[in-house]
């Protein structure tokens, strides 16, 4: 009953914090912190991207995906998160200047888990190979679509507004 | 105390709500059933390929009468993981070949795609680098379909037996890409290792991320 009360807690928390525009937040994390992140029960859509900045497939994408992003952004209740799978310590130069270059607002987490690879890649999702770009769908809690590979801005489009 | 018992079970109630959807929820993607390739499983026999060689012969694995298995290896000239697995590939075949497990490295790229993944660009690299054992172009790109390997580097080990090649092994090197001081599991050496001991092999599949192979016919 206390976790409920707890959980009831932060979505006021967040609700009430909703239309302040804070920094986009670029972090390292580990799966288990990322999984907290992404698969939240707070109704909104969240389109998790896994891509790095060495993956051209990924860097080709980006671009049309932070469109989808903005549009939808102020919309909906839509996130959109960019897991980064560059190394570790990267996360301050190539793929800070990538974020820049690309002009990303979005809140951008670098997956430094890589020893556990084996066990969150089939916990993503059990189709997927280990391939990028890849990108999977959430709401509260909820997998509802994954892709590994690109997706158009069309395919991309269809796919959030089927589950919006 | 209270909210560590509290967070544990929101964790392991995620966990295992995770776990019921990779189990038992129908595919909830089309795109990945389109795209995913179907490849060998494990025990599946792999059948033989001719595929051109950076000494421009063509090579099969009916060319090594003598070997025990093979250690297929996926990998590219271009593909960050693959560099980073490079130095490790050349140790496997150093160590695997004399036992019966050559490696058998296969460049599945197009290099209309990729052209640092071309034919002479291997050539090159393999001859800066003294590979030792043979690193093949996919040229039709109908090779790596066969096998279902999906991105560089992708292993694949093969055990003889009645004259058939069959299916031992799937998946990464070991799981650590960008440490080789800190890997703690040695999935291919291990699978090996196993072979020749003539025991079970433990971990048959594993996991990792890698470069996507380029293909102009299918979804990057």
């Amino acid at each position: 009953m206390k976790l409920y009360a707890l959980i009831a807690f932060v979505f006021l928390l967040s609700s009430a914090t909703h239309r302040i525009k804070t920094p986009p937040v670029r972090a390292s994390v580990n799966y288990d912190q990322l999984k907290e992140i992404i698969e939240k029960n707070d109704d909104k859509l969240y389109v998790v991207n896994f891509w790095a900045t060495w993956c051209r497939p990924c860097i080709e994408e980006l671009p049309h995906f932070l469109e989808v992003s903005s549009a939808y952004e102020n919309q909906a209740p839509f996130q959109m998160i960019l897991v980064s799978l560059d190394k570790a310590e990267l996360l301050e130069t190539d793929v800070a200047q990538m974020i820049t270059k690309l002009n990303i607002d979005n809140d951008v987490y670098l997956l430094d888990d890589n020893k556990r690879m084996n066990y969150w890649i089939s916990a993503v999702d059990s189709t997927w190979s280990g391939a990028i770009p890849a990108t999977v769908f959430y709401k509260n809690g909820q997998k509802l679509h994954f892709t590994e590979g690109q997706l158009t801005k069309e395919e991309l489009t269809t796919i959030i507004q089927k589950h919006l | 105390m209270k909210n560590i018992t509290l967070l544990f079970i929101a964790i392991t109630a995620l966990t295992l709500s995770a776990f019921k959807l990779v189990d038992y929820a129908p595919s909830t993607s089309k795109t990945t059933e389109d795209v995913a390739p179907k490849g060998y499983a494990i025990g599946d026999e792999a059948s033989d390929f001719s595929l051109k060689n950076i000494d421009d012969k063509m090579v099969s694995l009916s060319n090594y009468p003598d070997a025990k298995g093979f250690i297929v290896t996926f990998t590219c000239n271009h593909c960050p993981y693959a560099v980073a697995y490079e130095q490790r590939i050349m140790d496997l075949d150093a160590k695997y070949a004399s036992l019966g497990y050559p490696v058998i490295a296969i460049s599945p790229n197009d290099p209309a795609l990729v052209p640092e993944d071309g034919m002479d660009e291997m050539k090159k690299l393999a001859s800066t680098k003294g590979y030792t054992f043979p690193y093949l172009l996919d040229e039709k790109q109908d090779v790596y379909p066969l096998f279902g390997a999906t991105k560089t580097p992708h292993i694949f080990i093969l055990h003889k037996e009645n004259g058939k090649n069959i299916v031992k092994y799937i998946g990464a090197i070991d799981n650590n890409y960008a440490n080789p001081e800190d890997v703690t599991e040695r999935y291919v050496e291990d699978a090996v290792d196993a072979l020749i001991a003539g025991t079970k092999i433990e971990v048959t599949t594993t996991k990792a991320i890698g470069c996507s192979i380029k293909d102009s016919r299918k979804k990057k």
